[in-house]
């Protein structure tokens, strides 16, 4: 799951050194965490949260094709 | 600037030739010799001439290439990491009007079970249209419409709703009512409203907000082919024909600003 947050992010920010993402299952599914630069946070979240929630279509869709579920979460 | 063909002792004398006459640099051209000339023997007999094609680069070609591969590349690595099967194929996409290209870039994904990556009304899909397009212009330092279609979805809609909006303008026109359609994100209102734009007897306006937003299908008044109502461009617009309809379609419409679509 992790992968497909890692190169979203990578590709839109101006430090992809700076980006991290950990992956955690709970009962509820996998969680997902973003973390990017500070200056960056704008780029991954986008005009009332866009961007995050295009994101977020893409990995419930991964997610439905594993028989599971995942949140996003930007740190 | 055509091709232009050219002649000269040696390849780089007829390339400075070249150059001077259209006036452009050596970056901006694409030069193909075509013969590398010979300096020739005594009195520069036998001597024969450089000759090359010089081919202007268009810089916008060269670029859309560009943007066009990162593109690919990107929409590939989405649908790869996302575990769909899928192959991506470069599609000239008529846009919405279905006239060929107002979107320079298409793509069509091909494979057998692609509903999940088209989604509820097409939401993955926008979804993954938007990703691709922040990629690719945060890469390419220009913004490019891409349209992604999936098994020919989008292209499908398209013909649907262009078959109900004249479906529903006919039954319009013939009951002399408005009819009201169901909400639709923008995109697919607009090609009701572009449908529709040229018939004398209706037109056509969207009302409601955000997600219920949806196009309402009005009669003209018979002969002058103005709208029943006042002009679609001031915002009292509905307000004769919604009088005396409690419950109305458009209760909110005091606070409701006109937007294109």
């Amino acid at each position: 799951m992790k992968d497909l947050v890692e190169y979203i992010a990578k590709s839109i920010v101006n430090q992809p050194d700076s980006v991290k993402v950990t992956e955690e299952t709970d009962e509820q599914g996998i969680i997902l965490k973003l973390q990017v630069a500070d200056e960056d946070k704008g780029r991954v979240i986008g005009k009332q949260g866009r961007i995050a929630e295009a994101m977020r279509t893409l990995i419930r869709v991964k997610a439905a094709k594993k028989g599971t579920k995942a949140t996003l979460e930007i740190l | 600037m055509d091709v232009l063909e050219i002649s000269g002792k040696t390849v780089d004398e007829a390339v400075q030739k070249a150059l001077s006459q259209l006036g452009v640099t050596r970056d901006q051209v694409r030069i193909t010799i075509i013969h590398e000339g010979k300096a020739g023997g005594f009195l520069g007999l036998g001597a024969e001439e450089a000759r090359i094609k010089v081919e202007p680069i268009s810089p916008e070609k060269e670029k859309m290439g560009e943007i066009l591969e990162v593109a690919k590349d990107t929409l590939e690595t989405l649908v790869k990491l996302m575990d769909i099967e899928g192959t991506v194929v470069i599609d000239t996409y008529p846009d919405e009007t279905g006239e060929q290209a107002n979107a320079p870039i298409g793509f069509n994904i091909e494979g057998d079970d692609l509903g999940i990556l088209i989604g509820r009304r097409g939401q993955t899909l926008a979804s993954l249209q938007y990703i691709v397009r922040l990629i690719t212009g945060h890469k390419t330092d220009t913004w490019v419409p891409i349209v992604i279609d999936a098994e020919g979805y989008k292209q499908r809609r398209i013909e649907a709703l262009q078959s109900l909006a004249e479906r529903m303008a006919d039954n319009v026109k013939l009951k002399g009512t408005a009819f009201t359609l169901e909400p639709m994100p923008a995109y697919e209102r607009r090609i009701i409203h572009m449908t529709l734009a040229d018939d004398p007897s209706v037109f056509t306006e969207s009302i409601g907000d955000g997600e219920s937003r949806k196009v309402v299908i009005r009669p003209k008044q018979a002969g002058n082919g103005k709208p029943r109502t006042a002009p679609l461009h001031e915002n009292n617009g509905r307000s004769n024909y919604s009088n005396g309809r409690p419950g109305g379609y458009n209760n909110n419409r005091s606070n409701y600003t006109r937007k294109p679509y």
